[in-house]
């Protein structure tokens, strides 16, 4: 598979040449394949958000180097020639309705487009697109984004990261704060942009529900190290090192390793609810007819 | 039991929008932990506002621990009521932690002898007296929230309510604040309402009153409300766990004549259907 994304053996150093200097990064080498639906994950303060920035080189690194599309970004790269790039990387970060600012939902979406060049009737177009990508209904577009509601909100933002046409969709804990409703709309929006229009999805969250139900690839944060990669059946593997990392397994792994806890033999810990209801059915069965 | 908030027939709405309210009447138990529950815009954060006096009623009347919410008590209603909102960052003003739960108790010019050893209790009963000189906006999230909950619970109200204020949380600082706040709960003797739309969160409260489109559609215990399930789903809130594996078993032609069952009583009910029989 293509590699969208590499880092090559990439640190991070906040006030680097201080003595508050601290590695974000330590030392990170990591390749993101092509239309991948990549969930990165790790404890508060393990570096996930500032892995992510350097992505679409927000942030550059103090030592390594990123490679995005054959595009390098490295510590003397220049903004001059990041612009490019971040077009074909977009960015949603948390809270993104707080970056809302134009005076209608239409303008708000085209700002983005405009910025990197496109011309009004073609800002416009994508706009559009982007309304019904993340199901905006088109009256809404003359309206004033902070009229919406919330979840309303978050998908203009989002809409106007995706007006740019990215090939890579950033998502840094994007459904934050919204209700069940909302939150299954924004986690089905980033599914569909992933199967349907082939986007390289990467989801920071915290919600390992989310991660077993969408991701295909797990990375694991810690100390500003990737301790992990792999599937999410590979990574949930093993809970006791899932607790170690300061993690929490899925839902129904939990309510199983209760059921373990209560003498019930599940054996191998279903990350789904589906997965778990089969086990259990498998096991009343025997239950049935123990000479099976 | 006595009821500590009776909000009675009250209509409200937001200038130049459509009635919120129209005919709302709800109470709240002394001692009891209430989860209001609703989709967002549902109404329950403005229920909240109206209890602290912060929006004007159209109609009605709301009483808080017997005195009826008006311009005149509305200092005196305040004083009883503690609102931890979603993000704490909104509403600190200290330099240091120490000054920011300090702040209140200024504002209510307590001795400053007193004061000092109010901020110190305050601040070790959400084990946060050793970062009393950093400064609030360093912390982590829940570390926030904690600093906000002292500032609350340093001026003893009665009432605490939480409005999603555990919304932003990762799910252990989730659960490590609704453990200081049920504790606080406990040794306060507090009345808790909680609004939130995270089902988990309310299945562990005494009685959920579920608001739709301003409405009171449903009060009852969590049990009760969660056996609805299709109700949940059509006002757009997940049923709990526990009732979505339940959902799951029966689409398996499992025979379980409930909705729902908490977690202990789901694991005893699989352990006996997996033993042999």
């Amino acid at each position: 598979m293509d590699k969208a994304i590499s880092f090559n053996q990439v640190t991070h150093t906040y006030q680097a040449n201080t003595p508050y200097a601290q590695n974000a990064l330590d030392n990170i080498s990591l390749e993101i394949p092509t239309n991948s639906f990549t969930a990165i994950i790790g404890h508060t303060g393990s570096g996930k958000s500032t892995l992510v920035q350097h992505i679409n080189a927000l942030l550059k690194p103090t030592q390594g180097s990123v490679t995005v599309y054959n595009r390098s970004i490295t510590p003397t790269t220049t903004n001059k020639n990041l612009k490019e790039l971040r077009r074909h990387v977009g960015m949603v970060f948390q809270f993104p309705e707080k970056q809302l600012f134009e005076e209608t939902v239409i303008k708000d979406i085209m700002f983005g487009p405009k910025n990197y060049g496109m011309v009004d009737a073609e800002a416009e177009q994508a706009a559009i697109e982007a309304m019904k990508l993340v199901g905006l209904d088109k009256s809404l577009s003359e309206k004033s984004p902070f009229d919406l509601s919330g979840g309303q909100m978050r998908r203009v933002a989002i809409a106007g990261v995706l007006a740019m046409k990215p090939e890579v969709l950033i998502l840094d804990e994007p459904t934050a704060g919204l209700d069940p409703r909302g939150h299954k709309e924004i986690m089905d929006l980033a599914s569909y942009l992933h199967d349907h229009d082939h986007i390289t999805i990467i989801l920071v969250t915290h919600q390992m529900d989310d991660v077993v139900n969408y991701a295909s690839e797990v990375v694991v944060m810690d100390k500003g190290k990737i301790v992990q990669t792999g599937t999410p059946a590979e990574v949930f593997a093993d809970p006791k090192w899932v607790y170690r990392m300061q993690l929490n397994l899925p839902t129904s792994a939990e309510f199983a390793q209760q059921l373990i806890d209560a003498g019930v033999p599940i054996g191998q810990l279903p990350l789904t609810i589906d997965q778990l209801a089969d086990r259990i059915t498998e096991l009343a069965r025997k239950g049935e007819n123990p000479d099976d | 039991m006595k009821d500590i908030i009776q909000v009675k027939n009250i209509s409200f709405n937001y200038s130049g929008q459509p009635l919120l309210f129209d005919g709302l009447s709800l109470d709240v138990h002394e001692g009891e932990w209430l989860a209001l529950i609703g989709q967002n815009g549902s109404g329950k954060s403005t229920l909240a506002r109206l209890i602290d006096g912060l929006n004007v009623l159209k109609k009605g009347q709301i009483f808080v621990d017997g005195l009826l919410v008006s311009d005149q008590n509305v200092f005196d209603i305040r004083n009883k009521i503690g609102m931890v909102f979603q993000n704490p960052e909104d509403q600190f003003v200290g330099a240091t932690v120490e000054d920011d739960v300090a702040f209140g108790l200024e504002n209510r010019q307590i001795d400053r002898e007193k004061m000092h050893q109010l901020v110190k209790t305050s601040l070790e009963n959400v084990n946060m007296w050793e970062f009393r000189d950093r400064i609030p906006a360093n912390l982590s999230g829940g570390q926030k929230q904690r600093v906000a909950i002292a500032g609350i619970v340093a001026l003893s109200p009665k009432i605490i309510i939480l409005d999603e204020a555990t919304s932003m949380l990762d799910p252990q600082g989730r659960q490590d604040i609704l453990d200081l706040v049920r504790q606080l709960k406990e040794k306060n003797h507090l009345t808790v309402i909680s609004i939130t739309h995270d089902i988990d969160e309310a299945a562990s409260a005494d009685r959920v009153i579920v608001i739709n489109k301003g409405q009171k559609i449903d009060e009852d215990i969590p049990g009760k409300i969660f056996s609805n399930t299709e109700q949940l789903a059509r006002i757009g809130l997940d049923a709990p766990y526990t009732a979505q594996l339940i959902a799951a078993l029966k689409r398996r032609h499992f025979d379980l004549d409930k909705e729902y069952l908490d977690r202990e009583g789901l694991i005893a009910w699989i352990k006996q259907l997996v033993s042999t029989k």
